[in-house]
């Protein structure tokens, strides 16, 4: 959770992610920031994500990225 | 069949009898049968293109289901080897579905310019003979019901919802009549059920669709076609004019832009929702942007949303920008780094908008000119984040968000310069004609009267123009006009579908010396 916390903050700077849950559904995050995201998910955790799991319910809330990338390690 | 014509009027009136009074089950097949008879009487035989679409998309959905099916129901010890049987041929069938649609569109669309294009280099080579060149009509709103169709595929192909079985159903899809022309670009599962459902006409929602569709003839027939006399003359002759009254057509021209097409998509919501259905948004106050991207965001939506999710997200995550991205991390480090993969997607998103727009180098300068200063922002953020702590700027000040808006009106409205002026090179002209030979006396010396308008009919566009800012205004402050409505008296609610009535009626109807030409956007 701390890397991905730490992931979080660097790419959005500024934004307030404890205690969000509506990350997407409120605008805060666009699409430039899931795609930078992804993208550094997907480098320090080894794990791929394919666009059919770029869906709002799994970046809503750093619980829902962080089950996400649970999921993917299988 | 133009929203401003009585025809039109009629044919949403007599749609909304027939289907209050059709069974629950039939009620889809009166939407069609409304779709085609508007399609046929706008486009004739045009109407074949949009049984193409809707056929080929219909067969594709069907094969992916199939296919989909089969992955699904494998035994588990097969699973990984039918998965990957599978996903070749649907991405097979993905890919002719695109090369269907998006063939016959650059063909239709595209293939002139090209033709143009090669000519010169073939005539230089010595290749002779002459390039052929499609005389064929652009079919009303082809770009927009093939992006929606494509869509509907590849969200087939992700599995996102099973295929459509009925054919009539998926036509209704491909052509509903108040969206065919010029979007809104649905998904399949926000609009779809909603189609199918047939749900009771009812009141609440009659008057809402009513409003808002009048709030739409407002915004096109009082005033994007006024201010559409000035632009004509000033962009049919921009050099016998100087660098400020040019600027004024540009400026008039973003005015009618955006009441022509934010008042046709109004008409479009206000007609569907008379029929119980919610189309999706396609405008939240783009004057209001804080940025260029910002502005994309609030402009056109379901066009970016498209983009986004069929273009942008499968290009950000391909293999090659994922190798790009791994290689610049080493070798570049740092926040660049990370984000030039990012950042060359964005340009190309934003490069074929600007071309989704039409053949034509200003739209090819236009999408270059999105994509650079969009792409540029990313790259230079955390330059622009040092400045800003430097200057002790706080992001949160209302001057700054004020100067935010300011900054990307200014930005968007020279790049509405690329899309109006009649060639790219004029355009080019006509921005340094406007910074270094602006003539500013024009603007108060009588020639702006010399433009087909009377001062009256200009105060109109403005008085108008304030109206629609000072509503977005307050939506913008998070108050929703309907909610303030429905707080009133009946008799109130009535004065507010009467006064824009009356306005229409004694300035976008009886003043009618300004033909309404149709919407800007259904050309694209």
């Amino acid at each position: 959770m701390e890397k991905l916390m730490q992931i979080l903050t660097e790419a959005c700077p500024g934004v307030e992610f404890d205690g969000q849950t509506a990350l997407i559904d409120d605008g805060i995050l666009g699409s430039l920031d899931i795609v930078t995201i992804v993208s550094e998910i997907m480098e320090e955790f080894d794990v791929e994500i394919t666009v059919d799991d770029l869906v709002p319910e799994n970046f809503n809330s750093v619980q829902a990225i962080m089950a996400l990338i649970e999921a993917r390690r299988g | 069949m133009a929203f401003t014509s009585l025809a039109f009027l009629a044919l949403v009136g007599a749609a909304l009898a027939v289907y209050s009074l059709a069974p629950r089950r039939l009620r889809w097949g009166v939407l069609l049968l409304a779709s085609l008879t508007f399609y046929w009487l706008g486009g004739r035989w045009t109407v074949g293109y949009v049984f193409y679409t809707a056929g080929t998309v219909y067969l594709s959905g069907l094969a992916l289901g199939r296919l989909n099916r089969l992955r699904r129901e494998a035994p588990p010890e097969e699973r990984k080897a039918v998965a990957a049987r599978c996903k070749k041929q649907r991405r097979l069938v993905v890919l002719w579905a695109c090369l269907l649609n998006f063939g016959l569109l650059y063909f239709l669309k595209y293939w002139n310019f090209t033709a143009e294009m090669l000519q010169p280099l073939l005539d230089r080579l010595g290749a002779g003979g002459q390039l052929p060149v499609s005389h064929l009509l652009l079919p009303l709103g082809i770009s927009f019901f093939m992006f929606q169709s494509v869509g509907y595929v590849i969200d087939v192909y992700r599995d996102k919802y099973p295929p459509e079985r009925n054919f009539g159903k998926l036509l209704l899809f491909v052509s509903f009549f108040p969206q065919v022309v010029q979007g809104p670009i649905s998904r399949y599962d926000q609009l779809a059920p909603q189609l199918y459902q047939g749900r009771d006409l009812d009141w609440d929602q009659l008057k809402y669709g009513i409003q808002l569709a009048l709030w739409g003839y407002f915004k096109k027939l009082v005033i994007a076609d006024r201010a559409a006399v000035l632009v004509e003359t000033v962009m049919g002759d921009p050099w016998s004019y100087g660098g400020a009254v040019q600027a004024a057509g540009v400026f008039f021209y973003c005015i009618q832009l955006y009441g022509d097409f934010s008042g046709g998509i109004d008409i479009t919501r206000g007609v569907a929702q008379m029929f119980g259905i919610q189309m999706a948004e396609n405008f939240r106050r783009p004057l209001f942007s804080t940025s260029l991207t910002d502005f994309w965001r609030r402009w056109h939506i379901t066009l970016g949303a498209w983009m986004r999710d069929y273009l942008f997200y499968p290009m950000s995550l391909s293999k090659p920008l994922g190798r790009l991205g791994k290689w610049t991390r080493r070798h570049i480090g740092g926040t660049l780094g990370k984000i030039i993969p990012t950042s060359l997607a964005t340009f190309s998103i934003y490069f074929v908008i600007g071309i989704w727009h039409g053949a034509n180098w200003r739209y090819i300068a236009y999408g270059f000119w999105n994509g650079a200063l969009i792409t540029l922002a990313l790259l230079m953020a955390p330059w622009f984040a040092a400045w800003k702590r430097a200057l002790r700027i706080d992001d949160r000040a209302a001057w700054y968000k004020v100067f935010q808006v300011l900054r990307t009106c200014f930005l968007v409205f020279l790049g509405r310069y690329l899309t109006r002026a009649p060639r790219l090179l004029t355009a080019l002209w006509m921005i340094k004609e406007t910074f270094l030979h602006p003539q500013l006396s024009d603007l108060w010396n009588g020639t702006m009267l010399t433009l087909g308008l009377t001062g009256f009919d200009i105060g109109v566009i403005l008085a108008g123009m304030a109206v629609v800012v000072a509503v977005e205004w307050y939506q913008e402050r998070g108050g929703q006009v309907r909610l303030t409505l429905e707080r009133q008296s009946f008799f109130v609610q009535w004065l507010a579908i009467a006064v824009p009535l009356a306005v229409l009626f004694c300035l976008g109807i009886l003043r009618g010396e300004y033909i309404s030409s149709g919407f800007i956007y259904q050309q694209f």
